[in-house]
């Protein structure tokens, strides 16, 4: 990571065609994803971005990433497989998303449109004002926009309310959106007032390979519950530790497992203080994801306890390590795993505690089948090449769509919209619009050099690697 | 089974990821959002039992408007410091003895306060008001007059805002002590300091124990408690009428509109009421937790 | 000896002329073009316009002189430290890189790599104010830590040559270093 690259010795007249001999099997497509969230800050929407773009770059597409400067971490930087990053100077505001005037990300935003030659801008959160401000933007240059949403939304309170109209304004001109479940595809639908049709659900994935099971982990005489999650008040943890104290009392054999980190720690500290659980509630603290894996196979039973979820890797993780589930009926949860590899229970704490008793009995009575055969079962069922498959179909459908003009753009957002918000924004689109025409008249396109490229169907380092071994 | 495929009917579809079905991408079934509820719980209001409620509004509004009339009528001197006192007192004394009835008639004495209690506060308020009130009356003379008045106005306007209507019983720190503010910065412009001392005394009646006693009404005595309202509004136009008709209209005014027009529109608006609810929402934790942890 | 004309960054005519003194030697000179008069005269036109225009307002004689001397100490300023007429680069196998940007005026500044302090030369990414542009740079390496880069020296910084001309001369700096490495 972050190790630069020297692109001096290129063919620089074999790049200036993207449409190679590779547009015969299916069209190659140049992506740039967007988002203020990628590494080195760690989360869902991170990987996601980068397993897909690693795929997508597996299927002979160009990806480059965009994302704002973390700290000293600013340019342009190169990851695995020549996975091609922009840490754009802009100002981070808040919790790692950057602040929006919706204009100023235009110049540097259009620089990498223009110099990467990019097709499809695919833009990633709704937490995100970066991705919000790429999309608006590649709107105004015509480009073809895709947006992938992550998160569920509620909409009573004031700030979803404002949030949901941004979102709207935002989408009503993007030409797909993917969400990450099916509950989530209602939510966004409703959020911003969408067109179903033009929503598709395309799951999270997980690698297998990083979630086998290890039986001879796990130690026999006693059960383990393990809780992987951040320790924030919407992952239910309050509900985790009304949990404890009540199974713990009854099964002396019981013994907890909790990674994480968050505000919420101290509630289960004191829990454990009070009913002196020290040797039997074990708080791991925050964990690197190389170590979950670690931790997941000391457990025979995982434990979900969130509030509210679009997806939940979690779960599938647990899950793909053999570990028995038992989650809350929220959000997508319901969706991800066949009836039978999970327990489903109402946020309650007397809801869990039945199901986990019910788990706990099965367990004791060895009737569930072998983590191994659970894990056979779970990894085939959502893996990153699967997801970039779906993705890619998305991109092909958007490639042959037209982006709206200027004109019918402004009657969109003014007809969608509603009357006050949709003028305001259509008189945005045309200060941004303007902008732009004031920034190709300084810096005309002729004037940028075109991006060596690294991926794609002339990527340099694609042939270096079909010298060597393909592999994902 | 990317978008726009070739959909087969043969299989239904279920709402489920781990199993690759038969569907686009972004295939729309029939079943598409009929987890949605709409207005889950939701409150119809009646609009007599809204105007009742918002009578309360109303009645505070007069009671600011009592209070006004009452210091332009001392300002002018056409009220007497001590008739004020005097009239205070026998307002006080029996309205106290309605409160401990009502009290009685709710709770057991065993957690509310005792009579001594309450006249040692009494006692210790107009002993420490009556001596300082020379003090209150020169506070603000380097002031000039109409700084004050604009002063009270404000304060008495966020006395209102802040009123908590709700449960006004203490009232509200915030409410009680803009109140008496606005009712100091008034009383310092008064002749003399008896006079001060009197209006004082007459803001804490009006601000903090008419309140309390009227929570106590609508506790007990509901059909007490719409007398009540409807006589402080009667008082508050008819007292301001005496000294300013323009400023009766006004008030009139307001308060037709808060009593009676904005429940009309609280109710008609009710039906384009549209909250919406799904598997989206964050659940809530209905138990309590807290037995878990002292 | 050769002479070609490519663009700058912002669409700046440059030239490029490449000097091979022997097999091992090579010298890069990039030259912008020279301070147009047209240019000159539009800036102090502007300074003595305004200062006329104050004076007009205040009498007071002091600000005409004072935009005579700040037109005069700015254009010398300009060309003696801002403006840069050539830069070259002058690669010689087996001793070093010699780097040389002249100003207007005629100052030079001169700085000399020596060859076991470089490590590489390459063409690399940058943002540059609102733009992200090509560069090229020499690698430089700590004689103590030979794989890791210490430092980078930024070549041809004030022409900005844009892409195809700074292949050009990558490609040729090349050569001469792997010839002596």
């Amino acid at each position: 990571m972050g190790q630069r690259k020297k692109v001096g010795a290129v063919k620089t007249s074999s790049s200036e065609n993207d449409t190679g001999e590779a547009s015969k099997v299916s069209p190659k497509h140049n992506i740039c994803m967007v988002s203020d969230f990628f590494y080195p800050n760690m989360g869902g929407v991170e990987s996601h971005i980068y397993q897909l773009s690693q795929c997508l770059i597996e299927k002979g597409h160009k990806v480059v990433i965009a994302t704002h400067a973390y700290g000293r971490r600013k340019g342009v930087r190169y990851l695995t497989n020549g996975l091609k990053v922009y840490y754009l100077p802009l100002q981070v505001m808040y919790n790692q998303s950057t602040a929006t005037t919706c204009f100023h990300s235009l110049p540097l935003l259009r620089c990498v449109f223009v110099r990467e030659r990019i097709t499809v801008v695919h833009a990633h959160s709704s937490f995100s004002a970066m991705a919000h401000d790429a999309l608006f933007h590649a709107k105004t240059m015509g480009l073809n926009t895709v947006f992938t949403d992550h998160s569920l939304f509620g909409f009573a309170d004031v700030s979803s309310v404002l949030t949901n109209k941004l979102l709207t304004v935002s989408l009503c001109d993007t030409n797909h959106i993917v969400c990450v479940s099916y509950t989530s595809k209602e939510n966004t639908v409703l959020r911003a007032a969408l067109n179903p049709e033009i929503v598709s659900v395309i799951p999270n994935a997980v690698d297998p390979t990083d979630f086998t099971p290890d039986p001879s982990q796990r130690p026999t005489d006693r059960i383990t519950i393990v809780v992987i999650s951040r320790l924030v008040y919407r992952k239910g943890i309050d509900l985790l530790g009304g949990i404890i104290p009540e199974l713990c009392l009854k099964h002396p054999d019981l013994h907890f497992l909790i990674g994480g980190e968050g505000p919420k720690r101290i509630v289960l500290e004191e829990v454990r203080e009070k009913y002196q659980l020290h040797d039997r509630v074990r708080l791991l603290g925050a964990l690197e994801h190389k170590d979950v894996r670690g931790v997941l196979v000391q457990g025979h039973i995982f434990l979900n306890t969130s509030l509210t979820e679009a997806f939940c890797m979690a779960i599938v993780e647990g899950a793909s390590c053999g570990l028995q589930v038992v989650s809350t009926r929220v959000g997508g949860i319901p969706e991800v795993l066949p009836e039978d590899l999970i327990t489903l229970c109402e946020p309650t704490v007397s809801s869990l505690c039945k199901g986990l008793e019910k788990v706990i009995a099965k367990q004791r009575s060895g009737s569930f089948p072998s983590p191994n055969s659970t894990h056979a079962r779970v990894k085939n069922l959502y893996t990153w090449r699967n997801v970039a498959e779906r993705t890619e179909k998305v991109y092909d459908r958007v490639a042959g769509e037209e982006v709206l003009p200027l004109e019918k753009r402004l009657w969109r957002l003014r007809s969608h919209c509603g009357p006050v918000a949709g003028s305001i924004f259509a008189f945005v689109a045309v200060l941004d619009f303007l902008f732009l025409l004031l920034l190709q008249w300084l810096v005309p396109d002729r004037h940028m050099d075109f991006a060596v490229d690294a991926t794609g169907p002339n990527g340099l380092w694609v042939k270096k690697r079909q010298k060597s071994e393909p592999g994902c | 089974m990317g978008p726009d495929g070739v959909p087969s009917q043969s299989v239904p579809w279920r709402k489920v990821l781990w199993e690759r079905q038969p569907f686009p991408d972004n295939y729309v079934d029939q079943r598409f959002l009929e987890e949605l509820r709409r207005n889950e719980g939701i409150r119809q209001y009646r609009y007599w039992a809204v105007v009742k409620e918002a009578g309360f509004v109303g009645q505070q509004l007069s009671c600011v408007a009592i209070f006004i009339t009452l210091w332009l009528y001392m300002e002018q001197g056409l009220l007497s410091p001590e008739t004020l006192l005097w009239t205070s007192l026998s307002c006080a004394l029996p309205g106290y003895g309605l409160y401990q009835v009502l009290t009685a008639q709710t709770e057991s004495c065993s957690e509310s306060r005792t009579h001594l209690a309450d006249s040692q506060s009494a006692v210790l308020f107009l002993s420490f008001t009556f001596g300082f009130s020379p003090v209150l009356k020169t506070l603000t003379e380097s002031v000039s007059t109409d700084t004050v008045y604009a002063m009270s106005a404000l304060m008495l306007l966020a006395h209102l805002l802040s009123f908590p209507y709700a449960h006004p019983s203490p009232p509200g720190s915030l409410s009680l002590n803009a109140a008496l503010f606005a009712s100091v910065c008034l009383a310092s412009r008064l002749p003399g300091a008896l006079h001060t001392f009197a209006m004082l005394t007459c803001a804490l009646l009006v601000f903090a124990l008419w309140p309390c006693l009227l929570q106590r009404l609508r506790e007990n005595a509901p059909g007490h408690f719409t007398g009540a309202c409807v006589g402080v509004c009667v008082g508050g136009v008819g007292g301001l009428g005496s000294q300013s008709p323009g400023g009766a209209m006004l008030l009139s005014l307001a308060l037709v509109s808060v009593t009676l027009i904005c429940p009309l529109l609280l109710v008609s608006l009710q039906r384009h009421k549209d909250n919406i609810q799904g598997p989206w929402d964050e659940a809530e934790i209905q138990e309590d937790l807290s037995r878990f942890l002292h | 000896m050769e002479d070609e004309s490519f663009c700058n960054i912002s669409g700046k005519p440059i030239s490029l002329d490449c000097q091979s003194h022997s097999s091992f030697c090579r010298e890069f000179t990039v030259s912008t073009p020279k301070i147009s008069i047209g240019k000159v005269m539009v800036y102090t036109c502007s300074v003595w316009l305004f200062a006329y225009t104050v004076f007009f307002f205040t009498q007071n004689t002091a600000v005409l002189s004072s935009a005579i001397l700040i037109t005069l100490v700015g254009m010398m300023l300009h060309i003696h430290f801002v403006k840069v007429d050539h830069e070259s680069l002058l690669v010689i196998g087996s001793l070093g890189i010699q780097v040389s940007s002249s100003y207007a005026s005629g100052r030079e500044v001169t700085t000399f790599i020596e060859m076991s302090k470089i490590k590489d030369i390459v063409i690399n990414e940058a943002v540059y104010l609102h733009q992200i542009i090509y560069y090229l740079c020499v690698l430089l390496r700590d004689p103590s830590e030979p794989h890791g880069v210490s430092s980078v020296v930024t070549l041809f910084q004030s022409s900005k040559p844009r892409l195809n001309c700074l292949v050009k001369i990558y490609k040729s700096c090349q050569e001469i270093l792997s010839t002596c490495k």
